[in-house]
């Protein structure tokens, strides 16, 4: 860039109106009355720690929620046949499985991929028998990430031909044992029956009373042979991602013809409602916060500018126009703000990382309750910057909002009686 | 340039206490000019600070004419008055002169940033004004560590920095005891003296009467003496 | 001093400031109202899902055979003496039913399905969600209709419609399969699928032919009022020797667990409002204090002691927190009232169901929450003038008024 010459300003050219001391002059007011600016920021600092640190602690909570959801047995993605999700019935599978599995196991985010099958059956011993969900699969495959496969409470996981896998209620109803042989009867694909014999090699509890009565898991190769399934065929392919996040959009890459690929808020629609509900909750006890806060820094503002009205008088009587002034108090408005939120956002970051990874202890009435939502017995906040955004932005508005009633009284200021104005 | 710097005629300021008018000003006319040290005084409720505020710009007259350096104040706006103010009056008051949270060179050197006057030459010019009135070994201190004196000092110092055509106090001795009076008037004597700035103040202290060269005394908002006053033979000497 | 005079005093100063005390008074309105508000969506919440639950053909007590919860079949069962009536008083009980619910696979023509199968007298199940469901076609006659009425999701997993057949298959008293066809009387419609797709009715008779034993595997009582599942349950114990009788807590863990929860939520909430709060309330006092320096000082002078100086600046809070507490709990209770029809959650309905809700939250009123929040209130506002208070105390009557 060129040095142009300029000359040298001239005392009576009104070049900028506001000095740039204006940030300067504003925050060394803000702490003429130390007390008060702690006790208000204090106040913005309390309502943005309490909305960051309950959104993370949220944060954290439903992350391991849906990701134990989803490796439990749906997995973070599934591909299948486009009627399949609406309509599960045997005869809509994907034709080309096996290929479609390779293509999901190459993308990089996935760390497995793994086909399944499945169908409803009678399931029967002797002379008792219950209805349960029947699923095929690849136990070498599934027992590397499924958790309800590592759930066994006797016996073993699926290993050859011939094992079955099923919920320790099932199985007492059944009043079966390790050893024992089931038979499942079903439709099959082609609409023949469908009967598979299989020896108990062991039982799972995962807590859900509903898996834990009514499901059975054989190998793949034995659904395809007793459901008459060609052996490229399956219904889904199930993939487990390095991370929740964000595997929704990796689902997407996975779309082709007759085929669709669903992400877990396709597959677990009940998860994604409730975190969705339980954030909505505690956003409007937020705004709640947040307008108790904004009141409390309107009466901050106001104490400030009574107190201060002579003053305002005088640098009206000196020739400072009032919207100056009032951009002033404007600028006050922004430090505390910010000496709030630096507050508020450090002490959140610092406990955030304290408990992160500690985790934070739960009751332990909370347990059994919580391992049906899939839930760990510890919480696990995970520092939330949307959070963060959203409340330093919501206190910026507010606080500013808080300024402009008191300013308003200042711009109605007569600069004689300002002077004049006593404690 | 006029040589009258202020002229007031037929100024009538009236306040509406409940039903009843109450006459602050009655038909006040009179002018002064430029190099003059005018004190305007009465007891209190005589209208002296009324007419000091209604000179400044800072209260309108109902009725009546106002020139200040040849500029009609009722054809100005808020904003051009506060323009007028600041670049052409110098307020010195009785209490609340300064800004708090500024040190005595910042308080200088604040109005005329109002002014938008660059950083090097608002630093040189509030030094130097600083320095006139012998308090520039206290330029960092902030009001509340300077006596009422040294406080009004830097007030002066402030009003002055810009050259103002006309120099309005307040009352500005009321916060200080007699010495400290003293030295203020002597200040201003000499800033009326050698440097020709025009003063005017409003005031019921006697001593301060003194020191003017002119002495305006109201009465029930009216013009009751307008006298040259013992002050002024030295300076005709 | 006298008290009747540091009131007013008080009361006074409080009216000095109004544009100031406004302000505050709003904080501590928007503060007790939104927790009176949110407070009885929560309760709503809760009780929505207690009911649920109890509806859930649970009751709030039920008894049952030793064993069936581990083992839910027809061995499980136990007989009733025909003209059997829960020993309750008349007011303190809502209603009861006796039934058999055992396991089944049913099957249309396309489709197999597991099932719980259950036999009702129609007549007594006002008391479970039955009673208020949809339908089309109709319901069940009475206790010896032979026909069946299922969920609208089964009857959509199976393809099937009312007038059709379905076969189910169910184990009976001796151990042996049993297979019947029935005729679908009526298809049932209630809020959220999970029930919709487990419970299948007949009439209790029928069932009882089946399985071939004139048995029952549960009675359901439901309690009216505030229920006290504690005693009865003590009553049912003794007369039922033998049977386990068992509360919807311990039917219900989850929802019991939820249950607790809530009530630790209300709490909480209130706690982190009143936090916000008190930043504004210290805030403004203290400046109330402050300000009044020399006239504190000059009462301090003449003789008022330093306790009634206290007194004067906890009353101060004190007024100010009655007052907002007041008109906060109205405010509270207009928006309760003006939401009174429910909040419609029918998006998030399969979450909802989930955590064993309606789709409709209907805030529900408790009286003892406001009087809680109300009391807790004023305890904070207490709390917060104490630092004030020792402020003032600590002001030097020589030197306020030297100022």
């Amino acid at each position: 860039m060129a040095e142009i010459a300029l000359p040298t300003a001239t005392p009576s050219r009104p070049k900028v109106r506001i000095g740039s001391h204006l940030f300067a002059i504003a925050w060394r007011n803000l702490w003429r009355n130390r007390r008060r600016t702690w006790l208000t920021a204090g106040g913005i600092a309390f309502a943005v720690w309490m909305l960051i640190f309950a959104r993370s602690m949220q944060d954290g909570t439903f992350i391991i929620m849906i990701d134990n959801a989803a490796r439990m047995m749906t997995g973070h993605i599934q591909v299948q046949h486009p009627d399949y999700q609406d309509d599960p019935r045997v005869e809509h599978t994907l034709e080309q499985a096996t290929q479609i599995a390779e293509q999901v196991a190459a993308h990089p985010a996935v760390e497995q991929a793994s086909l399944r099958a499945q169908a409803f059956a009678l399931v029967s011993f002797g002379e008792r028998s219950f209805g349960a969900q029947v699923m095929g699969v690849e136990p070498e495959k599934e027992i590397g990430w499924s958790t309800l496969a590592n759930m066994q409470v006797e016996g073993r996981y699926l290993e050859k031909s011939g094992d079955a896998f099923l919920g320790s209620v099932l199985a007492r109803n059944l009043g079966l044992g390790l050893g024992d042989e089931i038979v499942l009867l079903g439709s099959a694909k082609e609409g023949g029956v469908a009967a598979v014999v299989a020896t108990v090699v062991g039982t799972f509890t995962s807590g859900q009373a509903a898996i834990d009565r009514a499901l059975v898991q054989i190998t793949l190769n034995d659904f395809r042979e007793g459901w008459e399934l060609s052996p490229n065929e399956a219904h889904a392919v199930i993939a487990v991602t390095n991370a929740v996040t964000g595997s929704n959009e990796v689902a997407r890459a996975f779309d082709g013809p007759n085929r669709v690929s669903l992400g877990w808020t396709d597959l677990m629609p009940e998860v994604e409602q409730m975190v969705e509900m339980k954030r909505i909750g505690t956003e409007m006890f937020f705004v709640l916060i947040a307008v108790i806060v904004t009141f409390s820094v309107v009466n901050t503002f106001m104490m400030t500018v009574f107190e201060r009205t002579p003053e305002f008088g005088m640098l009206m009587a000196i020739g400072m126009r009032p919207g100056s002034i009032m951009l002033q108090l404007f600028v006050e408005a922004f430090w505390l703000c910010t000496l709030g939120l630096v507050l508020g956002v450090g002490i959140s970051a610092v406990m955030v990382a304290i408990t992160g990874a500690t985790g934070i202890p739960l009751p332990a009435e909370a347990t059994e309750m919580l391992a049906n939502y899939n839930l760990p017995d510890r919480m696990y906040p995970a520092f939330s910057l949307d959070a963060a955004i959203v409340a330093s932005i919501a206190m910026y508005i507010g606080t500013q909002l808080a300024a402009l009633i008191p300013a308003l009284r200042v711009q109605r200021m007569r600069p004689v009686e300002a002077l004049r104005a006593q404690e | 340039m006029t040589e009258v710097v202020v002229r007031c005629s037929g100024v009538t300021r009236t306040y509406q206490d409940e039903a009843v008018p109450v006459y602050a000003l009655r038909g006040v006319d009179f002018e002064v000019r430029r190099g003059e040290f005018v004190s305007l005084a009465g007891p209190s409720g005589s209208g002296k600070s009324t007419l000091l505020n209604v000179i400044g710009g800072l209260d309108r007259p109902n009725e009546g004419l106002i020139e200040v350096d040849g500029i009609n104040l009722n054809d100005l706006s808020q904003s051009e008055l506060s323009d007028m103010r600041l670049n052409k009056m110098g307020f010195v008051f009785q209490a609340y002169n300064l800004i708090p949270v500024l040190s005595a060179l910042e308080n200088v050197e604040f109005i005329m940033q109002l002014q938008g006057v660059g950083a090097a030459e608002r630093s040189e010019r509030a030094r130097a004004a600083l320095a006139s009135l012998g308090i520039s070994e206290l330029e960092h201190r902030r009001p509340g560590e300077l006596s009422g004196g040294q406080q009004q000092r830097a007030a002066i110092a402030r009003a002055i920095v810009t050259n103002p055509v006309l120099l309005l106090a307040d009352e500005p001795s009321a916060n200080l005891d007699s010495h400290a009076t003293e030295e203020l008037l002597e200040l201003l004597q000499r800033l009326n003296e050698e440097r020709g700035v025009t003063i005017v103040t409003a005031t019921h202290d006697p001593m301060v009467m003194s020191y003017a060269k002119r002495r305006i005394n109201l009465r029930d908002g009216t013009i009751v003496e307008d006298a040259i006053s013992a002050a002024a033979l030295p300076a005709v000497r | 001093m006298p008290l009747k005079l540091l009131v007013q005093l008080s009361a006074r100063n409080l009216s000095r400031h109004k544009r100031r005390n406004f302000m505050l008074l709003m904080a501590i309105c928007v503060a007790v109202g939104g927790v009176t508000f949110m407070n009885s969506l929560i309760r709503g919440f809760q009780y929505d899902m207690q009911e649920s639950a109890v509806a859930n053909l649970t009751g709030h007590v039920k008894i049952l055979a030793p064993g069936y919860l581990d083992d839910p079949s027809i061995a499980k069962s136990f007989k009733l003496a025909a003209d059997w009536q829960p020993d309750i008083a008349a007011e303190e009980l809502e209603g009861w039913a006796a039934r058999i619910r055992i396991p089944a696979v049913i099957m249309s023509e396309r489709e197999t399905r597991g099932i719980q199968f259950v036999g009702v007298d129609p007549a007594q199940e006002s008391i479970s969600f039955l009673g208020d469901a949809d339908y089309d076609g109709q319901s069940l006659r009475d206790a010896s209709d032979n026909r069946v009425v299922i969920g609208r999701a089964l009857a959509e997993q199976l393809e099937t419609k009312v007038g059709r057949r379905l076969v189910i298959i169910t184990q009976g008293a001796d151990g042996l399969n049993r297979e019947a066809g029935f005729r679908i009387a009526g298809v049932y419609d209630v809020e959220g699928t999970g029930l919709e797709k487990i419970f299948v009715f007949t009439g209790i008779k029928m069932l009882q032919q089946m399985v071939d034993a004139e048995v029952f595997t549960e009675v359901s009582i439901k309690l009216a009022g505030t229920p006290r599942e504690f005693s009865v349950k003590v009553a049912l114990a003794e007369f039922f020797t033998g049977l386990v009788v068992l509360d919807w807590q311990e039917l219900e863990p989850q929802a019991a667990a939820m249950f607790l929860f809530a009530d630790a939520a209300i709490f909480i909430w209130f706690l982190i409002m009143m936090g916000a709060l008190i930043f504004g309330l210290v805030n403004t006092l203290i400046t109330a204090v402050m300000e009044r320096v020399r006239e504190l000082g000059m009462l301090r002078a003449v003789g008022m002691r330093p306790g009634a100086v206290i007194v004067q600046v906890v009353l101060e809070s004190t007024f100010m927190m009655a007052l907002g507490v007041t008109i906060g709990i109205g405010m509270g209770v207009g928006l309760i009232f003006w939401a009174g029809d429910g909040i419609d959650l029918s998006e998030w309905a399969q979450g909802m169901e989930m955590a064993g809700m309606r789709s409709v939250l209907v805030p529900r009123l408790m009286i003892a929450d406001l009087i809680l929040v109300a009391g807790l209130s004023m305890v904070f506002g207490v709390l917060a003038s104490l630092y004030p208070a020792w402020r003032a105390v600590k002001i030097n009557p020589l030197e306020a008024l030297r100022r």
